[in-house]
């Protein structure tokens, strides 16, 4: 029984909401505004003259479209790479975990989710250029898979701990061996937990910045986040274009989370208890 | 499969549990291989180059220096500072996250109209890169034509615009302040799981019992979440205290390091002096300070559980 929320609830919810949202809805008036009413000492909230020319300078003359490209390569590939990854490390950690190997793998993923990348940045940054793919997309992949790692991994675990062992049982007197039981028989039925996993996968690579901005300096393997703080420094006063960068990198995130929450929110706080 | 290759497979893993162990190294080999290639080799580097001297201009010789590094970074007139704001920045961030996301999971597991509307506004802030939150706040906060300090003199709660983050009596507030709105909803989701996992008859019988709602909250509601806070409280500790990006986007350590954290110092030692050494020195007294919190975190949670069972 659930206690009925009264106006206080409703007045307190709705401030915490605007709180949050508030900075998106001038986000997005300011991306319209052309530059004489965004260098007002009179913010307003309504729009004289609405213009595209902050999307369009940001867009074309600022070659956001490649740093959307590029983002969105690194993200998917990511995204891709470490579910594969969780799928299998998650899937034994679910049903093997008695195993000696188990335990020490579960151990050392507990340990390297605490580790932060800045910690490891310089030898990340040599590694990667010992391995000859410090501007290239390759590098981000890689650091972008192995920080998700440990949270996909628990997230996938739990899911599979939800699914009865009998169902297995079933498919080995099928005759099918352990790997086709995996692939044919479990991930079909595991559509919600891939959704969650994947999507925190490819939302923590879309915003990750400070590998984006230290791994790479040519233009042409740029991502969208070191994009957006590069055209900082050399547009300082162009705050309409940077809003309208700014709308763009939040797009793709926010449509496939509304479309998406119901399974990200709850496979998130699986993950998260358990690990 | 034919007879020879049963057989084979037979001699090669005999029993089920070998099988078993076969199956589990196979499956856990691509994530332990990215593990130990990108987190424990890197690991294993800077607690070897903390004692040596690197210099990545300098790449010929690399003598052991023992102590040197950390010295040099102890003797460094920023490193008490930056220190200070580290924990200033810590410890109000996730106080305030707590409250707020406390707060809010609360509000959100009650029967409102709307709520997913609700809980989807809530979520939205954690949801976007830390550069745009970043960016948009420096807008909102622009002490010339930014829409904060036009509402704030408007409303006659301040006489002059204050340059939020360019005037170093604001600056480290200002910037706790825009990470907290940044990451509490990752508090009120996880909070609101674990409220909505509590069982209703614990209310329904302590309501019989004549408990008030006050004491329900403390007796009832704080004791259940103690697990799921701790966690998380100790995940973002250590986020909090090792967040480059926030800071870096937000003002670079600026005006005049008034925001200046040791992660900054790191990449200042590592990406502008080069100097690997001193930088792997004090990212390794970092993770012996996080060792510590961890031990700690530990022990509570030890406790926790075993009153749990009892």
């Amino acid at each position: 029984m659930k206690k009925k929320g009264g106006p206080v609830t409703y007045i307190l919810l709705a401030l915490i909401s605007l709180f949050c949202i508030f900075p998106f809805v001038w986000m997005l008036i300011s991306s319209f505004k052309p530059i004489d009413e965004i260098r007002q000492s009179v913010p307003k909230f309504t729009i004289n003259n609405p213009t595209f020319a902050n999307f369009s300078k940001v867009l074309f003359e600022a070659d956001f479209i490649k740093y959307i490209k590029n983002s969105l390569i690194v993200s998917l590939t990511a995204c891709v790479l470490s579910l594969f990854i969780a799928i299998c490390a998650g899937y034994v950690f679910s049903r093997y975990f008695r195993l000696r190997i188990v335990k020490f793998s579960n151990l050392f993923m507990l340990i390297s989710q605490m580790i932060p990348g800045v910690l490891l940045l310089i030898p990340l940054y040599l590694t990667m250029k010992f391995l000859g793919i410090l501007e290239s997309y390759m590098s981000l992949i890689l650091a972008y898979t192995t920080f998700v790692i440990p949270l996909c991994t628990f997230m996938m675990s739990s899911f599979f701990d939800t699914v009865p062992i009998a169902l297995e049982e079933a498919a080995e007197l099928d005759g099918y061996n352990k790997f086709q039981t995996l692939f044919k028989i479990i991930l079909p039925i595991s559509i919600p937990s891939l959704i969650s996993t994947g999507l925190y996968a490819f939302i923590n690579a879309w915003n990750e910045f400070m590998f984006g901005y230290v791994f790479i300096s040519s233009e042409d393997y740029r991502t969208l986040t070191p994009a957006i703080m590069l055209f900082k420094g050399a547009n300082t006063v162009d705050w309409g274009s940077l809003m309208a960068a700014s709308v763009i990198a939040i797009i793709p995130v926010t449509l496939i989370f509304l479309f998406l929450q119901r399974y990200f929110l709850a496979g998130l706080s699986n993950g998260s208890v358990k690990g | 499969m034919d007879m020879s290759n049963k057989r084979t497979k037979k001699r090669f893993l005999r029993t089920r549990k070998q099988r078993e162990q076969f199956f589990s190294a196979t499956m856990l080999f691509p994530a332990l291989l990215f593990l130990i290639v990108l987190i424990g080799y890197p690991l294993v580097t800077v607690l070897v180059d903390a004692f040596h001297n690197v210099n990545l201009l300098n790449n010929s010789a690399q003598p052991f220096v023992g102590l040197e590094n950390f010295k040099k970074v102890l003797s460094d007139p920023k490193f008490v500072p930056a220190l200070q704001h580290t924990l200033f920045y810590t410890f109000f961030s996730v106080v305030g996250e707590y409250i707020l996301g406390l707060t809010s999971a609360i509000l959100l597991n009650k029967k409102v109209k709307g709520r997913a509307f609700f809980r989807i506004a809530i979520f939205i802030p954690w949801l976007v890169p830390i550069i745009v939150a970043g960016m948009t706040w420096s807008w909102m906060l622009n002490p010339d034509f930014g829409i904060i300090n036009y509402l704030l003199t408007h409303l006659g709660i301040i006489k002059e615009p204050i340059n939020f983050l360019g005037d170093a009596n604001y600056a480290l507030q200002t910037v706790t302040f825009v990470n907290v709105w940044r990451s509490f909803p990752y508090y009120t989701i996880s909070l609101l799981a674990a409220l909505q996992a509590i069982p209703d008859d614990l209310y329904e019988a302590s309501g019989i019992d004549g408990a008030g709602k006050f004491e329900q909250f403390v007796h009832i509601t704080l004791p259940q979440l103690r697990s799921v806070s701790l966690v998380i409280v100790f995940m973002h500790i250590i986020w909090t205290a090792i967040n480059f990006d926030f800071i870096w986007v937000l003002t670079q350590g600026g005006p005049n390091y008034a925001t200046d954290t040791l992660p900054l110092m790191i990449y200042r030692y590592s990406m502008q002096k080069f100097d690997v050494g001193t930088a792997s020195s004090l990212s390794t007294m970092m993770l012996l300070g996080m060792s510590l919190i961890f031990v700690f975190y530990y022990k509570i949670k030890t406790k926790i559980s075993e009153e749990t069972l009892n």
